[in-house]
């Protein structure tokens, strides 16, 4: 058991939190400043960090950015995967997974802003790459959704759904508004669901919406 | 400076972005390009970001002048977004390499200009509005619905813009068309509508 011992488990525990220190610095420079202006200084500076522990860490900027997107993406998984579902309508997941990803954006808005904003206009290729993967995901969960419905469902249709959604967030983002989100569910629900279930119904499930975001 | 030769420099500024990029973007060869001299240059714009944001003011002017082009025809709302989502579409494809400017390029230089993009798509609400009418349930439609109808067709548009293949967007047209129209018509009349819009083209 020695290899429990303070000396083995301290330094792992002290570089997770640099890194996430280093992580939480690069999405709050790149809200700030845009990635372009972000220094790998600026990054050290905010987190109070020493350039050793970056560079143990990432091999530069853009290693540091994807590092961060691939936070926010996975948290935004495991959020939707924490959900107890099994007694809900096909609709109602929907409805409950989309609502997890506002509260988590509205939680993580520097983060947000990396992945909604950042990475898909002012980022690297990469970075860029990094949202295509997301937002095909997010995409096909919808046009996965939409497949039983009366209307079924068209990839172009689902990400154009996606698209919608995407809009408003980054309105939202664009003006420090990413607390606004969840009370935004019912246009969310409504556009998500809209070329699926068809306008009745997705008015029907945006009021239930309506009611869920002002519980909270 | 005449109105010919400003915009001949604005089309050169946005040209050289598209293809140096920001950092490498030089005043002087697009000065040189446009026969404009240092003088008349600096009477006009401070630096190069002065001009640079002064021509995607007025590029982006031109786009949704050419989009809003007969949407004060008499023709159904329906129809009038058809023929804007055409146009703009034919536009798109005729000059990928603007296209790449409006979408990446310029809004990628840092968070003021990308504010500039936002603010290009929300000029496209306004004309939205009227979809309203149109609505096939009694009940007020979501706050949103407008911004909803721009961001679908946008992210269809920016999606091949980026992947390169614009000129495959005035065949996806009807589609784009079903997904800017179905939040105010629903999916029943929005697919006629498409079917009618895949029948014409």
């Amino acid at each position: 058991m020695a290899c429990l011992g303070v000396i083995s488990t301290g330094p792992d525990v002290l570089s997770v939190s640099d890194r996430d220190r280093i992580l939480q610095a690069m999405a709050e420079c790149c809200a700030e400043h845009g990635y372009r202006a972000t220094t790998v200084n600026a990054i050290l500076e905010r987190a109070g960090v020493e350039r050793e522990s970056f560079e143990a860490l990432f091999t530069d900027k853009e290693d540091c950015a994807l590092a961060a997107l691939n936070k926010i993406l996975s948290e935004t998984v495991a959020r939707i995967s924490m959900l107890d579902l099994r007694t809900e309508s096909e609709m109602e997941k929907q409805v409950r997974e989309i609502q997890a990803i506002l509260q988590l954006l509205a939680a993580r808005a520097s983060f947000a802003r990396l992945g909604c904003v950042e990475a898909r206009q002012l980022g690297s290729a990469r970075m860029r790459e990094s949202y295509e993967a997301a937002a095909r995901v997010l995409a096909l969960m919808i046009e996965r959704a939409g497949s039983g419905t009366p209307w079924g469902a068209s990839g172009v249709t689902a990400r154009a759904a996606l698209g919608g959604a995407e809009a408003l967030a980054r309105r939202e983002l664009a003006i420090g508004g990413a607390g606004n989100l969840p009370k935004l569910l019912p246009d969310f629900v409504y556009g998500v669901l809209v070329p699926f279930v068809g306008q009745q119904e997705a008015l029907r499930q945006a009021k239930l919406a309506a009611r869920v975001a002002e519980e909270e | 400076m005449e109105t010919d030769q400003r915009n001949a420099l604005f089309l050169a500024m946005l040209d050289e972005l598209a293809q140096r990029g920001y950092e490498e973007a030089s005043v002087e060869r697009v000065r040189q390009a446009a026969g404009v001299s240092t003088g008349e240059f600096e009477a006009e714009f401070n630096d190069k970001d002065d001009c640079l944001f002064a021509a995607y003011d007025w590029i982006t002017d031109v786009v949704v002048e050419k989009a809003s082009a007969g949407c004060d025809s008499g023709e159904p709302w329906p129809d009038r977004v058809r023929l804007g989502l055409e146009r703009l579409l034919e536009e798109v494809a005729a000059q990928p390499r603007l296209a790449e400017v409006l979408t990446r390029a310029f809004p990628g230089i840092r968070p003021s200009a990308y504010e500039r993009y936002v603010a290009l798509l929300g000029r496209f609400v306004p004309f939205m509005h009227e979809g309203r009418d149109y609505s096939e349930v009694e009940e007020e439609l979501p706050r949103e619905v407008e911004l909803l109808a721009v961001g679908a067709a946008e992210a269809i548009i920016f999606g091949e813009v980026d992947a390169g293949r614009a000129e495959r967007l005035p065949r996806m047209m009807p589609e784009i068309l079903f997904s800017v129209l179905v939040p105010f018509m629903g999916p029943d009349r929005a697919a006629d509508a498409m079917r009618s819009a895949a029948a014409a083209t």
